[in-house]
């Protein structure tokens, strides 16, 4: 059967079943980079994604079109007790269609982690081969232009504290600073999945199919054997009325880490570990907003462009690090997360263009306080992710909150508020400091969020202590293997999408040489 | 309003919500009338300083923000849909009782500040099932209302258009 390039599941009138050598679930960071290797090396791929196949002349630089298009569960995904909101995408090309473009290789500390945990022998010289990889795949480069007033503040305020900060590296091409990257690139100056290794993957005859939701691999012994999967709705909600099933020399699963665990423990797969689904990760953030003066338009020039590592690894290892870094400022993702209601949300609101916000992520993962969440499967079978807040992990919000001010008024804020539903806006840091110090810790009343979701399938050197090895294949099924950031140990203290492409870089060539013997 | 009062009602609804269908055999489904119902009586309050000083202005603007929860709730998983449903039911069914029974006005009887006063009380809860709703509610209708290029005039930003 010659196959096309692209298929939208959600256009089929009927039952299909498809043969190739190499069938990819998720076309992300991981999937991505997997699915060009593996066409490259003359496979035939298949590559399957959940969301749609929207490119840059489908965008529209509005959330109420972004959101519910382009992210999963409409960028109103929760933890299972709603203490947590998590941005990640659902489109082609995965969260690298929407991110903030920051590429930052693995951290050393973090890579010396995983080994002395999980006896994972990567070091900053084994992968650098693979960081430059995608580095020269994605122009992956220091932002030559000076930052938006958002960044500025963030620099400004380190620099009038003596703290490090950082020109962040941007996977762009031809950026003309206009910072709508959470919405889709209108110009494809972004070098996401989506215009770089997707394209070529199917010149070079991969498929992709758009719009599908698989829902199962079947494994027999200790291999898999099939997979089957279904059209979603214009909702993106899975449909039961047209089937399609899949057979391969091998299966990667790269669906991120809630959909890749979710369709392993959809599937009941051995998990003699008990660690499938188990420690997932998610850079806790914290925010910040501060008033000031002059106009920040946060809205406008790219996102991310300096980030703070000044606390990311605290001397005292009792303690959270935290990374500080800015978003971009759009009218819902304010709206939704400024405190308050009616007159007093509305003066905010009116403030728009005069708000500076900082972020800060935790780095989880590192400390017996901190194994992070669980993805569960609900009655409908979609992952819900169970992830409790600890008191380790409150105290390092609570510092974290105690910087941003620091900084925010350091760079010359006239107020600061704090995003905690008990928190007022501060006219000046001893203010801020004494009121920060007694705002309620708990889940709700204190906003954190995330847009990094990290493990659930853990690399290890051993089957005890996770779900794959350091190849990312799966120790109990031989032709299965998981290419995502759901292979990662612990959350990364920097933002993952590098850390992913020269992972799975490695992974992919070393699965090829396999596969090709 | 007292605050024993809300206490009461916000008792009545968290036993409802957790017991569930059970109690409200009906409650998970998609009630257009309740969720309009009570859309009606807390965006206004929810809006007020944001809405246009116009009348009919701030009519077409609330028509306009339901209109945008009830096309952007299809896009959340079932799981979630089933409990803003079954929330705008107990709501709406809960304020139609206490009126009845004359225990309370109806939702719509109640005063901006005192509708406000009644979500305030939820986000201070010590029961979760209200802080949820507090939270769930204020980010869907603050993300509907301020999702509208029409509603942005107070923001002096406009959406930018690069093609």
């Amino acid at each position: 059967m010659n196959i096309p390039s692209h298929i939208d599941a959600s256009t089929l009138l009927s039952d299909q079943h498809f043969a190739v050598d190499v069938v990819i679930i998720g076309s992300g960071a991981g999937g991505g980079i997997a699915a060009e290797l593996c066409a490259k090396a003359g496979l035939k791929v298949l590559l399957l994604e959940e969301g749609a196949w929207y490119q840059r002349e489908h965008f529209v630089m509005e959330e109420r079109w972004a959101y519910p298009q382009l992210y999963q569960e409409g960028a109103a995904r929760k933890t299972r007790d709603q203490a947590i909101s998590i941005l990640q995408g659902r489109t082609v090309g995965g969260s690298t269609t929407v991110n903030w473009t920051t590429s930052i290789r693995t951290p050393q500390p973090t890579l010396a982690y995983w080994q002395s945990e999980f006896g994972l022998d990567f070091s900053a010289e084994s992968l650098k081969p693979y960081f430059e990889l995608a580095e020269q795949r994605l122009n992956i480069h220091p932002w030559p232009v000076p930052p938006n007033a958002n960044n500025a503040k963030l620099q400004q305020g380190c620099e009038a504290l003596g703290w490090e900060y950082t020109v962040i590296n941007r996977n762009v091409n031809g950026c003309a600073n206009l910072g709508y990257c959470g919405m889709g690139c209108p110009i494809n100056a972004k070098q996401s999945m989506l215009v770089s290794t997707i394209p070529e993957a199917m010149r070079l005859g991969a498929t992709l199919i758009s719009r599908i939701s698989v829902r199962r691999i079947l494994w027999q012994h200790d291999k898999v054997i099939g997979l089957e999967a279904v059209p979603v709705d214009q909702y993106f909600q899975p449909r039961t009325d047209i089937k399609l099933t899949v057979t391969a020399r091998h299966y990667i699963v790269a669906a991120g880490a809630i959909g890749s665990p979710a369709l392993l423990l959809r599937s009941k797969v051995p998990n003699p570990s008990g660690r499938l689904g188990k420690h997932t990760y998610l850079h806790p953030t914290v925010i910040s907003g501060a008033v000031f003066a002059e106009q920040i338009n946060g809205h406008s020039g790219a996102p991310q462009s300096i980030y703070s590592d000044q606390f990311v690894w605290p001397a005292d290892s009792s303690q959270a690090g935290y990374k500080l870094e800015v978003p971009p400022n759009h009218p819902v993702l304010m709206a939704t997360k400024l405190t308050g209601m009616a007159e007093q949300h509305a003066v905010l609101m009116q403030q728009f263009n005069q708000l500076q916000v900082t972020i800060a992520l935790l780095r989880d993962g590192f400390h017996p306080q901190s194994q992070g969440g669980a993805v569960q499967l609900d009655s409908a079978g979609q992952p819900v992710l169970d992830y409790p807040l600890t008191d380790y992990l409150w105290q390092g919000m609570r510092r974290a909150l105690l910087s941003m001010a620091e900084l925010q008024f350091a760079a010359g804020a006239l107020q600061v508020l704090p995003i905690n539903h008990q928190a007022e806006a501060y006219r000046n840091w001893s203010q801020a400091k004494a009121a920060i110090a007694n705002l309620p810790m708990a889940p709700l009343q204190q906003t954190v969020v995330s847009a990094h979701v990290m493990g659930g399938c853990n690399m290890s050197a051993s089957a005890q202590r996770g779900v794959v090895n350091q190849e990312g294949r799966h120790f109990q099924l031989e032709n299965l293997s998981v290419f995502d950031g759901s292979v990662l140990p612990s959350s990364l203290g920097a933002n993952p999408q590098l850390t992913i492409y020269g992972l799975i870089w490695r992974n992919s060539q070393r699965l090829l040489a396999e596969l090709h013997r | 309003m007292h605050r024993r009062q809300f206490l009461i009602a916000g008792l009545a609804l968290a036993g409802s919500a957790a017991l569930g269908i059970k109690v409200w055999h009906y409650s998970l489904s998609p009630q257009p009338d309740n969720r309009s119902l009570v859309l009606a009586a807390i965006l206004p309050a929810l809006l007020y300083g944001a809405l246009p000083q116009d009348e009919q202005a701030a009519i077409t603007a609330l028509q306009r923000t339901e209109q945008a929860v009830i096309d952007f709730m299809s896009f959340l998983p079932l799981r979630q849909q089933q409990q803003l449903d079954q929330l705008f039911n107990l709501l709406a069914h809960r304020f139609s009782r206490l009126g009845l029974t004359g225990y309370w006005q109806t939702l719509a009887m109640l005063s901006a500040s005192e509708r406000l006063a009644l979500m305030q009380s939820w986000r201070d809860s010590y029961l979760t099932v209200l802080q949820q709703a507090y939270h769930g509610l204020r980010e869907l209708l603050y993300g509907a209302y301020y999702g509208q290029p029409e509603h942005w005039q107070n923001l002096a930003y406009t959406a930018p258009r690069f093609r």
